[in-house]
């Protein structure tokens, strides 16, 4: 689905006086992608050989080689994306999309980016990471002029480190990241065996973690918003529109994450222990890692983990704060659990005749039922799995194991095939008697009743 | 024996020297029927029969909900206050009309004896001055006739115009204490819903005592309404005078009429005004019984003629007939005075008039722009206000229905609605209130204007804190 866009307004070209002399020949073609589905891995057509990596809900920059420099050309622009089916964002992204797409280069690479401003305002972009020249970091008004709206930069370095980088606006960050700007970056190794802590993987996936705070009912984040964000995403997009991360029994996988939203993410794979291979710091010491299912990814940071894939099956990938497994939800409503609703059901419908009991029981009402919600809003919880509805939102997918896969292929395989005897079942038998703890006498929980602070023994 | 034929052939006479007959009750209506614009049957109802019949026909328009035409025409066959109004007038008439006729003549009869003599003297007289001046006199007291009929035309249109607001602002009292109570409801709904979160350790007391304080104020508010609409009933009651089996089957419309399409234009209203003024009327009556008066008063006021016919009878005496006239010497009073008076009369007759033509106009530029705005803010409210809070409470209930909103909020926001609607009838009853005002003041008739300037209260209030 690459196309090419045209651009908007009458901005045009303008910018090339200002790209270096080597370059004003012409600049590449824009590639432009508004498809939110995972684009196949993008081999290099040219120059050296590389195993691409694959980026979830996203794609990966063509590139052109041209005088032994390979040359992208980056557009910063308002762009539509699509947080999940029923929910469009009006964010800021690159060449159509948010994030924008994957860079991939090799160590030793000469790199040339033109990055043209189609925002309303002033951008400079900066490679998180990287090792390059001072001026090259995009540090707006510390390292470089502002890409002031309509003109075209170029930024030229050589790729030196091999790793996990990702680049985002140094240029009003706090708005331009609110809007959706980021993007990975790759740089794959010249001589794979050679670099310390790094093997080749079977299956490399690559996402942003990021966040936006969007007005149920409206399109456009609220970007002076610091906490209080209500979708989380994977790339900008949110349960039940996460593609899964479909990998063959048997094969070595390889996740690489970077967080750019204000808050860290513990992101929890079922199934499977991994060590953190990597950080946007570079390959760890094989000897310093430890097994983990769950890895905290701060602030600002990227982690590349890996493992073997060797338990078939349907496991969840998710961040393990349970608010962030959610879609924009009213967190002032009142707890409703226990709350009886009869007659009063009857007088409010009176007034409100589409009124609802929702809440009396717990929320899973939620994930059950389909009811009319605010223009453009997701529901706080939802998707359908084989045995009901998974009740999840925000940064939540899964990761397929299957056996026997096509190496190159990534398509949804459905719903994992149990062997018979594998899935948790009613238990119809008589059951035994539950261990209760010492003390707890009755089985009938007493009421719970709030008591005072009393001296000093009520001090925790 | 000749004495007593002459006296017979004067009667005829003196009935046709005394000029106009007696009004009736019904020509004492004429001006006002013409002048009602609702219609409806104006009659003083005179006897038993008449009154018992006024009685059906009230039962008959009660059976029905009272539309404000009903009202009207109940107001004119019932109302004891409209009745003794017309029966005011009438006598006002007579009296007037009483003053248009001769005064009656004198006889005076002496008998005096001297011995076995006796003498027997008769006079007959009458004065000169005024049977001469019978023309003008007749002239006066139909202008003054005229004039209390017209009295009486804008005495039973204010009655009128009296009845129709007062009708308005009923139905809309009784509509009002219906929203209110909705209010009541949603904020009763609430506070239930917060006791029962309590009693299961979901609501603190203070989350609890916030729903149940906007319960408690609805019931205040709700309690005041439903007085209103006791208060705006009964006042309409004692307007149509009815008694109490009357006023028990007394029924209002649900709801008050809509809002005509579109207003009335100002040129359509200006030119009504010019045809029909009552007031302005009046005030040139009476300019010209004073200009009238001021004429007369030139030669009345300056001497007084009586003529008297003679007839004297002596005994063993031939009967002495002759005549005297008997004339006021204006030695001491010359009727400066009575013509001064009568000309400042007439001054203040025609400032009167003056006065009237600036107070008739601006009144009506004023009327005008209140019933606009009346009619403006009506629209406003039905068309913005109402459907604008009925949107934030669908989209409250999508919120809720995404658990983005409590249902607490949600009731907040069906009591502002509700609130909205409170607003919107008491904008439309301002609009009629405004409309009946403005048909008082094109027929130059006092009534009261709505009050545009004070902000309706928005019942419900604002949406709770803490959400
Ligand atoms: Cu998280």
């Amino acid at each position: 689905m690459t196309t090419r866009r045209l651009f908007l307004g009458g901005a045009a070209l303008a910018g090339a006086a200002t790209v270096a002399r080597s370059a004003l020949a012409a600049l590449p073609e824009p590639a432009s992608r508004t498809d939110t589905n995972t684009a196949a891995p993008l081999a290099p057509a040219q120059g050296r050989p590389y195993r691409p990596v694959v980026t979830l809900n996203g794609w990966s920059l063509p590139f052109r080689l041209r005088n032994g420099w390979k040359e992208f050309h980056l557009v910063a622009e308002p762009v539509v994306r699509e947080l999940a089916p029923g929910m469009n964002a009006q964010l800021w992204g690159y060449n159509g999309s948010s994030p924008g797409p994957t860079i991939e280069v090799v160590e030793g690479d000469k790199v040339r980016i033109f990055v043209t401003n189609r925002l309303p305002e002033h951008h400079a972009v900066h490679w998180h990471g990287q090792r390059l020249p001072n001026g090259m970091d995009g540090v707006g008004g510390l390292t470089q002029p502002h890409i002031p709206p309509g003109k075209t930069f170029v930024y030229e370095f050589e790729a030196r480190r091999p790793g996990t980088f990702m680049y985002h606006p140094h240029a009003d960050e706090m708005v331009q990241m609110a809007m959706g700007m980021m993007g990975f970056w790759v740089t794959h190794p010249r001589e794979p065996r050679r670099v310390p802590g790094y093997v080749e993987c079977d299956r490399d996936f690559v996402f942003l973690l990021n966040a936006f705070d969007i007005e149920p009912g409206s399109a456009t984040p609220k970007v002076n918003t610091m906490l209080d964000f209500n979708l989380w995403c994977f790339n900008s997009r949110v349960f039940p529109g996460i593609d899964p991360l479909v990998v063959r029994r048997g094969d070595r996988v390889r996740i690489r994450i970077g967080n750019l939203t204000m808050t860290n993410h513990p992101i929890h794979l079922h199934g499977h222990e991994f060590v953190v291979a990597g950080t946007d710091g570079g390959w760890t010491n094989p000897a310093s890692r430890w097994p983990e299912v769950t890895v905290d990814v701060a602030v600002g940071q990227m982690r590349a983990v890996e493992f073997v894939a060797d338990e078939p099956g349907d496991w969840a990938l998710h961040c393990h704060k349970s608010h962030h497994t959610m879609n924009a939800m009213g967190h002032d409503v009142p707890t409703m659990i226990g709350v009886d609703h009869r007659e009063v059901v009857q007088r409010i419908q009176k007034l409100v005749p589409d009124y609802m009991v929702m809440g009396e029981r717990g929320m899973a009402d939620m994930g059950e039922m389909e009811m009319p919600l605010p223009d453009n809003t997701l529901p706080m919880m939802s998707g359908q799995g084989p045995f009901g509805p998974v009740e999840m939102g925000g940064m939540f997918t899964v990761l397929k194991v299957r056996e026997g896969l096509a190496r190159n292929d990534y398509r949804d395989p459905g719903p994992y095939a149990h062997p018979a005897g594998t899935v948790a079942r009613e238990w119809t038998d008589a059951a035994p008697e539950p261990q209760r703890a010492p003390g707890a006498a009755s089985a009938a929980p007493a009421p719970l009743r709030a008591r005072k602070p009393s001296g000093h023994n009520a001090h925790h | 024996m000749r004495t007593r034929t002459k006296a017979l052939v004067l009667v005829p006479l003196v009935a046709v020297l005394a000029g106009c007959a007696t009004p009736g009750p019904q020509d004492a209506l004429v001006e006002a029927r013409r002048l009602a614009p609702q219609g409806g049957e104006l009659t003083l109802a005179t006897d038993e029969a008449a009154r018992r019949e006024r009685e059906s026909a009230v039962a008959r328009a009660l059976a029905e909900p009272l539309d404000a035409q009903g009202a009207w025409r109940v107001a004119l066959l019932n109302s004891p206050a409209l009745q003794a109004l017309i029966a005011q007038s009438w006598a006002a008439q007579a009296t007037v009309v009483q003053s248009g006729r001769l005064p009656n003549p004198r006889l005076a009869l002496e008998r005096l004896t001297r011995g076995d003599e006796t003498e027997i003297g008769r006079v007959l007289s009458f004065g000169l001055l005024e049977l001469l001046a019978l023309p003008w006199r007749a002239g006066q007291a139909e202008r003054a006739a005229e004039a209390a009929r017209l009295q009486l035309a804008a005495d039973v249109l204010r009655v009128g115009a009296q009845v129709r607001q007062q009708w308005v602002r009923a139905v809309a009292a009784q509509q009002l204490a219906q929203y209110h109570e909705q209010v009541r409801d949603a904020a009763q709904a609430s506070a239930e819903l917060a006791r029962r979160m309590q009693a299961v350790g979901n609501y603190s007391r203070l989350q609890r005592d916030r729903e149940q304080a906007f319960y408690a104020d609805a019931t205040a508010q709700l309690a005041r309404a439903r007085q209103a609409a006791v208060a705006e009933r009964e006042a309409l009651v004692r307007l149509l005078g009815l008694s109490p089996q009357q006023a028990s089957s007394l029924r209002l419309p649900d709801r008050l009429p809509d809002l005509p399409g579109e207003p009335r234009p100002a040129q359509q209203v200006a030119d009504a005004a010019k045809r029909e003024r009552v007031d302005l009327r009046l005030a040139q009556r009476r300019l010209a019984a004073a200009d009238a008066q001021r004429t007369l008063a030139r030669w009345t006021s300056l001497t007084d003629i009586e003529l008297g016919v003679v007839r004297n009878s002596e005994t063993h005496q031939p009967t002495q007939r002759g005549f005297e006239l008997e004339l006021t010497l204006p030695l001491f009073d010359a009727g400066q005075a009575r013509r001064a008076g009568a000309s400042a009369e007439a001054i203040a007759a025609l400032n009167q008039v003056h006065q009237v033509q600036i107070e008739a106009t601006s009144t009506l530029r004023e009327r005008y722009a209140a019933y606009r705005t009346a009619y403006d803010l009506a629209r406003h409210f039905r068309d913005e206000v109402v459907p604008l809070r009925q949107r934030i409470v669908d989209e409250m209930l999508l919120r809720y229905n995404g658990m983005l909103g409590s249902v607490f909020e949600l009731l907040a926001e069906s009591r502002t609605h509700i609130g909205s609607v409170i607003g919107a009838i008491e904008a439309q009853r301002d609009f009629w209130l405004a409309d009946a005002a403005l048909d008082a003041a094109i027929l130059g008739v006092p009534a009261e204007g709505a009050s545009l300037l004070t902000q309706a209260p928005a019942a419900g209030g604002a949406s709770p804190a803490g959400h």
